[in-house]
């Protein structure tokens, strides 16, 4: 069984603020983490890979220091790393980025479809979900989002469960299949010394534009219809309403009753 | 298990030097140096002021990469202040050149020290974040390697489905760099017997980052201050380091060998930045960075014998630091160096592990670093009898060239823990009252912990282990539990809802382990938590 994991490297939101100003990210200080939700990914493949022996691949496009995010992946137990990276890719927006990364799978595949693609469900700096269903576009393979959990047997047939606001979906079928992994899937490992002493050492394998044979006009800024007009802060709310029901708690309730009461929320 | 040639305990300056030494001055051959940091990346448990001595980068790197280094401002202005009371302050008219700094990089050490880090790198250094070495190997007396600490352990020590054994790593020398109070280096001093004259004596150190609107300073303006909010019986002193236009570093140490029970280090934090001498500088500004870190104060007469079979001490965790200036780093760069000299002769000689220790002792006291802690090796002490010994102690020791008294000046040779008086309720409350309203820039604890970045997992072990319950009952009769104030995270205090017991918040905690020193009873044992827990230092 074959299994590639798709990670990419972010900055971490928790520090990031946005310069009121200019309107841009303000980088000063801030780290580049690999995006969380890509880490119940890798452990969902790793766990393949516990359990029958499947072959885990990496796979991250971006600027050549975010082959440190595939080293952790080599250190928590992945076999293979792959590094897309080229000046041509900057500026995709999700459709070429999905595009870019489909033909970084079908060459580190060489050519045939793996069983698994992971995705995390979305990463915290656009939010927006869509790589991992574009790339089963271009892979032409079912796609199963917000996975909660994977069963399988044999790395043929698989049973999931995912989450959707309507409720859990358990859906059986057939890899191959792209799937998108929720945090309540799993508790990602932590890396072994020696493994990262492995991972610093391991070979990644880098591929450009040539490498993938990319059509030239569907990657990078070229290739991406969607444009960032701008970015700007959401406004700052005010704060809210404070009841001050020390000493008189009476009072505080029917204050919380009559306001919700004139919202329409309480009867 | 893994098998390296040398095994650091620590990437902060000190360690890292060491690997730097080692790669560079190894003839042949070069060692596997892996070097082990329990902070999430290189420099993000690494706290200083700091102006650096640039002595220590110069007999380590080339001017070319020292041109190179994260520099913030370089000192072109420098005041000492006197603050008597928060209202009047007023200026040293003459500085002792031994005191100056002028033309002195001002850095953030976090930042020096992932610098440095990329420099230990390319010479060759594997240095790994994110393990805490929680114990040392022992067989037949030497030192032959250590272990790191288990992860996914839950919060009562069961394992969870990630759980990670501790891994071993043997090493034909182990160099500790744990910086001050290191847990692993006190153990190894208690057990090996290997104390100084006296006891070490610290002082907790806070700091912020703090936003000012541009126009009103200058890069590389610093300023100095000591005595008020300390009493003159207390070594205590601040600094106001302007980095740009718009941002200042501010900072305020406190000798942790102070009496009274009922001081709140934090509280005088924050009456300095509200004093005369201080509010200017940080007028309109904002809080953008904490954190807060013990200095090993006690200078050359704290110095433990900084080595044990299989086994050497350097920086901060080996005392080694300029007690009247408070610079350590310079000589924690010499004393890497000394080290990893030490090492590379013992093994191309074949020498024994006494040999290598005794050979880095000799190589220690030959540098500049070890010269100047010599000099003013009476300072420290001398404050202990409040300030005006200690400036005439500090003054003789620049005329004198050290030389009187040349003897050793008692004082401070208790340790800090037993310097406490019993609580006066009436001062305690008179210390609340006095405490400075809230603003931007005197941001309260618990916003300043934020603005730190720490962050532990939660489900694990507190790794601020009380050894005896019903020490705590006591001391919150005699004391009021001090560590509920001196704690500069608020990790301690007590649960009014639950009958005052005393809660734990050990996510809080900043490493800076105050707790661990000051704690009247000895009762915190302070345990390694996760490794890559702690704070994220980023500018500090």
């Amino acid at each position: 069984m074959h299994v590639v994991v798709c990670v990419k490297q972010v900055p971490d939101t928790t520090n990031v603020r946005i310069n009121p100003k200019t309107n841009t990210l303000m980088r000063e200080g801030v780290e580049s983490i690999v995006n969380p939700f890509d880490e119940y990914a890798l452990e969902e493949g790793l766990r393949l890979k516990d359990r029958l022996g499947a072959r885990v691949t990496v796979v991250t496009m971006g600027p050549p220091q975010a082959a440190v995010v595939l080293r952790e992946a080599l250190a928590r137990g992945a076999d293979d790393a792959v590094l897309v990276s080229s000046r041509a890719f900057g500026g995709a927006d999700t459709l070429a980025t999905s595009y870019t990364l489909s033909q970084a799978i079908k060459k580190a595949c060489d050519g045939v479809t793996p069983d698994l693609v992971l995705f995390g469900k979305q990463a915290i700096d656009g939010d927006t979900a869509q790589v991992g269903p574009g790339v089963s576009e271009f892979l032409q393979v079912p796609l199963l989002t917000y996975l909660r959990d994977l069963e399988t047997k044999d790395g043929k047939s698989f049973r999931a469960r995912t989450v959707m606001d309507d409720g859990e979906h358990v859906i059986e079928g057939t890899f191959p299949c792209v799937m998108t992994v929720l945090k309540e899937a799993s508790t990602p490992r932590y890396a072994p010394l020696a493994g990262w002493m492995k991972a610093a050492k391991a070979d990644i394998t880098v591929m450009d534009e040539k490498t993938i044979a990319a059509d030239p006009i569907r990657i990078g800024l070229k290739g991406s219809p969607t444009k960032v007009v701008t970015i700007f802060p959401p406004p700052t709310k005010g704060g809210g309403e404070k009841v001050d029901a020390r000493g008189d708690a009476a009072m505080g309730a029917k204050t919380i009753v009559d306001f919700l009461a004139k919202k329409g929320l309480v009867k | 298990m893994i098998e390296t040639d040398i095994l650091i305990v620590g990437a902060g300056p000190a360690g890292l030097a060491t690997a730097i030494a080692l790669l560079r001055k190894a003839k042949g051959n070069k060692p596997r140096v892996v070097v082990l940091d329990k902070g999430r990346s290189p420099g993000s448990h690494v706290l200083s002021g700091a102006i650096v001595d640039p002595s220590g980068l110069r007999a380590l790197l080339t001017d070319e990469e020292i041109s190179q280094m994260p520099c913030e401002a370089k000192v072109c202005k420098e005041s000492f202040r006197c603050n008597f009371t928060r209202g009047l302050s007023l200026p040293i008219p003459w500085v002792p050149p031994m005191m100056s700094s002028k033309g002195y990089p001002v850095v953030s050490l976090t930042k020096v020290t992932a610098w440095l880090c990329q420099i230990a790198q390319k010479a060759g250094a594997e240095v790994y974040t994110g393990y805490a070495v929680t114990a040392l190997v022992e067989e037949k007396g030497q030192i032959v390697g250590a272990r790191t600490g288990e992860k996914g352990l839950d919060k009562n020590g069961q394992k969870k489905s990630n759980y990670l054994a501790s891994e071993e790593i043997r090493a034909k020398t182990v160099v500790l760099a744990e910086g001050g109070c290191g847990i692993l280096t006190e153990k190894l001093i208690a057990e090996k017997k290997l104390e100084g004259v006296r006891p070490q004596t610290y002082a907790i150190g806070i700091k912020e980052l703090i936003e000012v609107p541009a126009g009103t300073q200058t890069a590389g303006e610093v300023m100095h201050t000591f005595g008020w909010p300390a009493d003159f019986n207390t070594y205590g002193g601040g600094f106001v380091y302007h980095v740009s236009e718009t941002q200042v570093m501010v900072g305020y140490a406190y000798g942790l060998d102070y009496a009274r029970a009922e001081i709140d280090p934090f509280r005088l934090f924050r009456r300095f930045k509200a004093s005369s001498a201080v509010a200017p500088h940080i007028k309109g500004g904002k809080t953008v960075a904490y954190g807060a870190k013990v200095i090993p104060e006690g200078g050359f007469f704290a110095v433990p014998k900084p080595y044990a079979p299989g086994c050497l001490i350097v920086g901060d965790g080996a005392g080694l630091l300029d007690s009247l200036r408070i610079k350590g780093v310079h000589i924690a760069l010499q004393s890497g160096i000394a080290a990893a000299e030490a090492i590379l002769e013992g093994l191309t000689q074949s020498r024994g592990d006494a040999e290598i220790g005794e050979d880095y002792l000799r190589r220690l006291q030959a540098t500049s670093g070890w010269k100047e802690m010599e000099r003013v090796r009476n300072v420290r002490a001398s404050f202990s009898f409040g300030m005006p010994y200690g400036v005439m102690a500090a003054g003789l020791a620049w005329m004198t060239f050290g030389k009187f008294p040349n003897f050793r000046v008692p004082g401070c040779d208790e340790g800090d823990a037993t310097t406490l008086r019993p609580l006066d309720r009436a001062k305690l409350a008179q210390e609340f009252a006095d405490d400075v309203e809230s603003s931007p820039c005197q941001p309260d604890r618990l916003t300043d912990v934020f603005m730190s970045g720490t962050i532990h997992e939660e489900d694990q072990t507190c790794h601020l282990k009380i050894k005896d319950a019903a020490k705590c009952a006591e001391c919150e009769v005699k004391f009021g539990s001090p560590c509920t104030r001196f704690c500069p995270a608020e990790a301690y205090r007590r649960d009014e809802a639950e009958g005052g017991r005393l809660q734990i918040d050990f996510s809080n905690c900043l490493h800076c382990k105050t707790c661990r020193i000051k704690c009247p009873y000895g009762n915190v044992d302070w345990t390694f938590p996760q490794g890559g827990d702690g704070p994220r230092y980023t500018r500090m």
